[in-house]
Order: structure tokens, then sequence, then C-alpha cells
């Protein structure tokens, strides 16, 4: 599987792929983007089967880059991983199309439970 | 946010919060505990103790804007910025940090306490993107919660400061 | 009371003026930081300056920045006017010396409730 972290902080972003792999999936290709515009692009170049993003980055923010994929027409799997995760975030990033929106700090039971229906 | 500032959320509640009526220290610290916990690891401390701030500190924020509108500061010395930043990176920490791996980390901490204080306010409210550098100035000395805690022994302080000056005194 | 409406918007200005001499402040109007500053350099200086964020020539952070470093001009209240996709940048803003801010769109009743609060309303207006 591959799958696309999006957080404009790099020391984040290997946070998040080290929790992947402590949560047991570790046998999956990892693609990074620092921003929206930056996860947008990659979407289309390199066609993850899911992307993990933050919320809030400059240029795009996580939001904005989930609507432009679902408006033109992308179905690929996306959850949060944000540091904001009031009940308010979780409708926004739902009615966006977000599958799922895990809150940091996040332990690596956390990643499990929101991910096991979604990595196999 | 709401699409319309009716000032209907105002006139319905306290015309305008102060930090102290909002949240406590408590919950700060506790907050800051889960953030350091999860990210640097299970058996780090926070120890609720002030401590004397070195004369080099490094500050990391980000803003909420809303009901309450304001700051979550973190101040701590720069070798203290620096050690964090290493547990944070783990095993892949570079012989060398530069100031922007610091940035980064000293900022990405920012963002996890601020965002976890910011959902313990009212809302809805918006969060901006991290800064690192010289803190910003306290504006209402009765608009700040600050919390002080030892990280390994050093000290760590955490404000939430209110970004709005006093209101002028009634004329009445 | 004199209120000064600074937006590059003149749509924006009718609607605020409307507002504020509704509420019985006497308006004056400027289209960028720079033309507002003229106007404070003419000596009309009001009580309150309600200033756009997103301005050309001079932006209303850049106008509230030199407001603040002249002395004549501290008993000024500033209100920044921005709108939801600018907001997380109030907080500098307020730093530079702004005083209140609010969000467009907005209603008079919104804006009327700051001003309250702010003790810039004309006693037998405020409730």
């Amino acid at each position: 599987m591959k799958i696309l972290v999006a957080d404009d902080s790099r020391v984040m972003r290997q946070i998040v792929i080290r929790t992947l792999r402590q949560a047991g999936y570790d046998d999956h290709d990892i693609v990074e983007a620092e921003d929206g515009a930056d996860a947008l692009a990659k979407v289309s170049s390199e066609q993850p089967d899911l992307v993990l993003s933050d919320w809030n980055m400059p240029n795009m923010t996580g939001i904005e880059c989930l609507q432009a994929m679902r408006s033109s027409g992308s179905t690929v799997p996306f959850g949060f991983v944000t540091s904001e995760g009031s009940a308010e975030m979780r409708e926004k990033a739902a009615n966006a199309g977000a599958l799922f929106l895990i809150a940091k700090p996040f332990t690596e039971d956390t990643f499990k439970e929101h991910l096991d229906g979604v990595i196999a | 946010m709401s699409t319309i500032d009716t000032g209907e959320r105002r006139r319905s509640g306290d015309a305008r919060p102060v930090i102290p009526e909002l949240i406590d220290e408590a919950t700060i610290q506790s907050i800051a505990e889960d953030a350091w916990t999860a990210l640097v690891g299970e058996d780090e401390l926070l120890l609720p103790m002030p401590g004397e701030l070195p004369d080099d500190v490094l500050s990391s924020w980000v803003d909420v804007v809303g009901p309450w509108t304001g700051t979550v500061v973190l101040t701590t010395g720069r070798q203290t910025a620096a050690e964090l930043t290493r547990a944070l990176l783990w095993d892949s920490a570079p012989e060398l940090l530069d100031h922007e791996d610091v940035a980064d980390a000293f900022g990405e901490i920012a963002n996890v306490v601020g965002g976890n204080v910011k959902a313990a306010l009212p809302g809805p409210s918006a969060l901006s993107l991290p800064e690192v550098g010289a803190a910003p100035a306290v504006r209402n000395s009765a608009d700040v919660c600050r919390v002080e805690v030892l990280w390994r022994g050093e000290p760590l302080t955490i404000s939430v400061q209110g970004a709005l000056p006093p209101l002028p005194v009634s004329q009445h | 009371m004199r209120a000064l409406v600074i937006d590059d918007s003149r749509a924006m200005r009718r609607i605020v003026s409307s507002t504020l001499e509704k509420l019985g402040f006497e308006v004056n109007q400027a289209g960028h930081g720079r033309e507002g500053l003229d106007v404070l350099d003419g000596g009309w200086v009001p009580d309150l300056v309600t200033v756009d964020w997103n301005m050309p020539v001079m932006d209303g952070l850049q106008f509230v920045s030199a407001v603040r470093a002249n002395p004549a001009w501290r008993a000024m209240t500033i209100m920044m006017v921005t709108s939801e996709s600018e907001h997380t940048q109030i907080v500098r803003a307020l730093a530079a010396g702004a005083h209140e801010y609010v969000i467009k769109p907005f209603t008079a009743d919104a804006l009327r409730d700051k001003l309250a609060l702010l003790g810039l309303l004309p006693q037998e207006v405020a409730l």
C-alpha cells in the first residue's frame, strides 16, 4: 500500500511514519508532502492508496486539499492527523469526505484503532 | 467559524471572557503532559514547579482566534529547545541540529499543546501556524494563565495569554 | 464622536459608515492606510478608526504600526476589519496596537456591541 503523509512539520511527518511502523503497518511505501498544495500534486503523481494529512499548513490547508480532491472526483481515502480534535473539527472533516480524524498527540494504539479497517 | 458575526455569542455569555474564567493551570498541565508522553516518551515527566529561565531563551507559539483571542506560548532555554528537538527526532536526530530543525520541532510542540488548549476553549475558533522566536508580549495581565514546569530538570513555561488590551475603565 | 473608516472597497466603506452614522458618529473615509494617515495628519483625529486588513499602498498592519508610533494619536481606538480567510493574522494586528477586531460579514449589532464594550457609544444609544 502507498501512503501519503502530509504535514508542514518534518519532525511530525517522521513521528507519523514511525508510529505507523510501531502500530504494525511497516510494509508500505511512504510518500511525504510538506503542505496541502504539495499533497494535492502528489495525490495525482503518486496515486497513493491513503492520505494522512495535517489540517493547518501553509499554501493550502489539509481541508482545502481534501475538498479539491473530492471536487475533482478523487475517492482516495483520506484521514486527518491534527492537533485540533474537537467535535466541530471532526464534523467538518467528515462533511468534507474524510474517513477519520486522529488527534495529536496520538499513540500507536490510536493509529491501530483508526487504521485497522483502512490499512490491510 | 460562524459565517456571520452577529454579536449573539457575546451578548449571551461573558461579553469578553478572560482566560482565568475559561481554563485553569491543571488543564494546561494535563494537556502538556499528554503531548510529552506521546511525542517524547512514555516515561517523560513535567514537574509542576517553577524554575528560573536562563538568559538565552526561545519561544514557540500558536494563535487562537475566536470567542477568546490570544496565544499559547512555550518558552524555554535555547539548549533545552535543542534537547527537546533531539528527543522528538529519536533515532533520526542528526549530529548537528540546525535552527530549522529546532524551529520545526519546538513549533510543532506548540501546535500540539495549542491545538488542545484551543479545543478546551469556547468555539468555534481558528488556530494559526506555529511561529518561533522571541515571545509575544503580554497585552493584558488579567488575561493570562501560566504554567511553569521542569522537564528533565530544565524550566519550561506555557503561557496562555489574551491578545486584546484591557477594556477602558467605565466612566458611568 | 468621530470615526474614520478605512477600506479599499467603496461598498464596505459605505456600509460601515452608515452603521456608524446611525450610532451617532461623525464619519470620514479613506481608501487605504496612506490616505488614512493623511486625514490624521490634516488634524482630523477621530475617536475610532475601523481599518480593513488587506489594502493596496499601505495595508492595515502598516497603518496600525504608523499610528501607534505617534503619541498624539494614542487615544484613538483602532478596530481591525478582517475576512475569515485572513483572521488568523489578527493577533499580529493586535500586537501592533489595534484594540479590537471584527470579522466580515458582520451585523450592525455585532459592531455596536463591541463599541459599547469599548465605551465608544454615546449614552443614549447604549442599552
